[in-house]
């Protein structure tokens, strides 16, 4: 079962839901290249461009570790690289679980993706602007939170941080994708989880991937925001055991 | 008597305090925000609460709230230093910074998220000038990089072309001397040839060293500890007796331990010093080489009387393209005590100079064996 992040944060999002699966499953988390404490000079802005370059890292860790038939979890623009590496590798991911997908954030014509152009353009220059907030030499020093053990050691290290520069690549690629196509041809079995007032991927959204992706489940979460494996781990872990 | 002390409103200090107010529940929705905020806003309160937080903020500001810091505050429980941009009732943007603490119940519920917010109008700008300024640094170093790249490149490149047509020149006048029958004149004439040929290759080697020095990985050595040094030392001294032949040079050598060092490059070294000896030296008083090796070191000094060096210019010596000020009749590039300290360099030794009206001395140390 491999855990995958999506846009702005690492691998920490994961921690609590990946644990209820480790006695049952072998569990795989990773940072993608650029976030977290993954290697940045492994980061090339032609390979990163879009989200194949992604899905391409999912399969090398795939092959790496031999796997077949694996359950494949991605929060928000991960759910879409997961759909990209089980096309590419069927193989390898019979299962995809998709947290807050969204195929195409940009609204075309008659689809809604909940964003205007311009909106993430204003995004792009608000992550310029905020340089400062996002610099892995600037994450901010924790200082230790007694009252929440589940994360253990982790608080050892800094979240979450990103190289502004790769942050802000990561954004574009994320948010001008348009994937719409590639979800008629997904074979694995799919799970979406869709949370409620979700800004980031609004409900028309999960419903149309649900919609376009034959013999899909659909979950909607009493979870409010995007990042129910975060607000609503027991919800998100309890979806999940029932679909696998 | 004077007036008893105002007590503090707390809840005057809430509404009216210095910087913004706000809470927020755990689903993100405004339940609490002070005057201060709300006046910032050009809004009341009743409209606003109740209201996701992301009506407050800019469109990016959005996001990244819900990919970022929303996260971070659950995995952190306190986030600092947030830049934010708020927007105002009429679409302007008011620029912030915030902290943020999740503040949980008892039995570790998440109760409210709280945030602190300071206007940073100046600050923000202030950072964008930083952030430009620092682009065009970084612009400006990459541009001045690659020119003395380029150039330098250029030097050693110049200096390898030009070998090829002065061995060339060397050979030619070499051939003509042995193997022609010249007039008296024709072999005054290919005697000031050979001459000029030499002086010409000299210069060359010493612009290629210099490039070799600046190009980044400094002068190689050949090092050598077994090998004797003062038959070495002994050979340049009697070149230059036989270039000077009217100055008297005197060695003193008391080399009992190996050098480790690169022969040709001491070689080089005491040969530059020797020439300038004969060069700037009193032609009416000896010229002295010591070398000695004693307590771990190895010491060579080059000694001549004359003009001492001025004070001002001793701390120019070693720079590339320096020239003695003193006369301006003498020939060469400037680069041979540049060149002199780069060997020094390279061996792990340093060069001094001392000058008085007694005597002009360069001293050479370097340690026996590399540390």
């Amino acid at each position: 079962m491999i855990f995958s992040h999506g846009f702005g944060c690492d691998q920490n999002m994961w921690t609590i839901v990946a644990r209820a699966f480790e006695r049952d499953f072998r569990v795989i988390l990773f940072d993608h290249v650029g976030a977290g404490r993954s290697d940045l000079t492994a980061y090339d802005p032609q390979k990163y461009a879009s989200l194949d370059g992604y899905a391409d890292d999912v399969i090398e860790i795939g092959r790496a570790l031999g796997l077949r038939d694996a359950v494949f979890v991605g929060h928000s623009v991960s759910a879409m690289i997961g759909a990209l590496a089980s096309l590419r590798a069927p193989d390898m991911i019979s299962h995809l679980v998709m947290v807050g997908p969204s195929p195409c954030y940009v609204d075309e014509g008659g689809y809604v993706g909940g964003f205007s152009r311009a909106q993430v353009d204003e995004l792009l220059e608000f992550l310029a602007d905020n340089h400062l907030g996002w610099s892995a030499a600037m994450a901010p020093a924790i200082m230790g939170n007694p009252d929440r053990p589940e994360l253990g050691a982790a608080l050892a290290n800094s979240f979450c941080a990103t190289d502004p520069e790769i942050a802000r690549q990561f954004a574009r690629a994320t948010f001008f994708s348009d994937n719409r196509a590639d979800l008629p041809r997904i074979r694995a079995r799919t799970l979406v989880l869709q949370c409620r007032e979700d800004i980031i991927a609004p409900e028309c959204v999960g419903e149309y991937v649900h919609a376009q992706i034959k013999g899909s489940d659909y979950v909607l979460l009493d979870a409010t925001g995007h990042c129910p494996n975060l607000s609503a781990p027991e919800e998100v872990t309890a979806a999940i055991r029932a679909f696998v | 008597m004077s007036e008893p002390a105002p007590s503090e409103d707390l809840d005057d200090l809430y509404e009216n305090a210095p910087c913004g107010y706000l809470s927020l529940a755990p689903d993100g929705r405004i339940v609490k925000i002070n005057r201060t905020l709300t006046g910032w806003l050009g809004t009341a309160a009743d409209s606003l609460l109740g209201q996701p937080i992301h009506i407050l903020l800019s469109f990016g500001g959005r996001i990244a709230w819900e990919t970022h810091l929303a996260p971070l505050l659950r995995l952190q429980g306190t986030v600092q230093e947030l830049a934010l941009d708020l927007l105002h009732a009429d679409g302007s943007r008011i620029p912030v910074i915030a902290n943020a603490a999740e503040r949980r119940g008892a039995d570790g519920g998440h109760l409210f998220t709280r945030l602190t917010l300071f206007r940073a109008v100046d600050r923000r700008a202030y950072e964008r000038a930083l952030v430009e300024a620092r682009d065009k640094a970084e612009a400006l170093a990459k541009g001045q990089h690659e020119t003395s790249v380029l150039r330098e490149q250029f030097i050693a490149v110049l200096g390898h072309d030009l070998r090829n047509p002065i061995a060339a020149l060397a050979a030619g006048v070499r051939m003509l001397n042995e193997r022609e029958t010249l007039s008296a004149r024709g072999q005054l004439i290919a005697r000031e040839m050979d001459a000029a040929i030499g002086r010409a290759s000299a210069l060359i080697e010493d612009v290629l060293d210099f490039a070799r020095g600046r190009l980044g990985d400094g002068l190689g050595l050949a090092r050598d500890s077994k090998a004797p040094l003062g038959p070495v030392l002994e050979q340049v001294v009697d070149e230059m007796r036989a270039i000077a032949p009217g100055r008297e040079i005197l060695t003193r050598l008391s080399l009992d331990r190996p050098v480790d060092c690169d022969r040709a490059r001491i070689a080089q070294l005491a040969s530059n010093l020797l020439g300038n000896a004969v060069t700037y030296g009193d032609p009416d008083r000896p010229i002295l080489v010591e070398a000695a090796t004693e307590a771990g070191s190895f010491i060579l000094s080059v000694i001549n009387g004359g003009v001492p060096i001025p004070p001002a210019a001793r701390a120019h010596l070693f720079q590339p393209f320096f020239r003695g000020a003193v006369r301006q009749s003498q020939q060469g590039l400037g680069l041979g005590l540049f060149i002199v300290s780069e060997i020094a360099r390279a061996h792990g030794g340093t060069m001094e100079v001392a000058s008085t009206d007694e005597q002009t001395r360069f001293t050479f140390t370097m340690p026996l064996a590399p540390a």
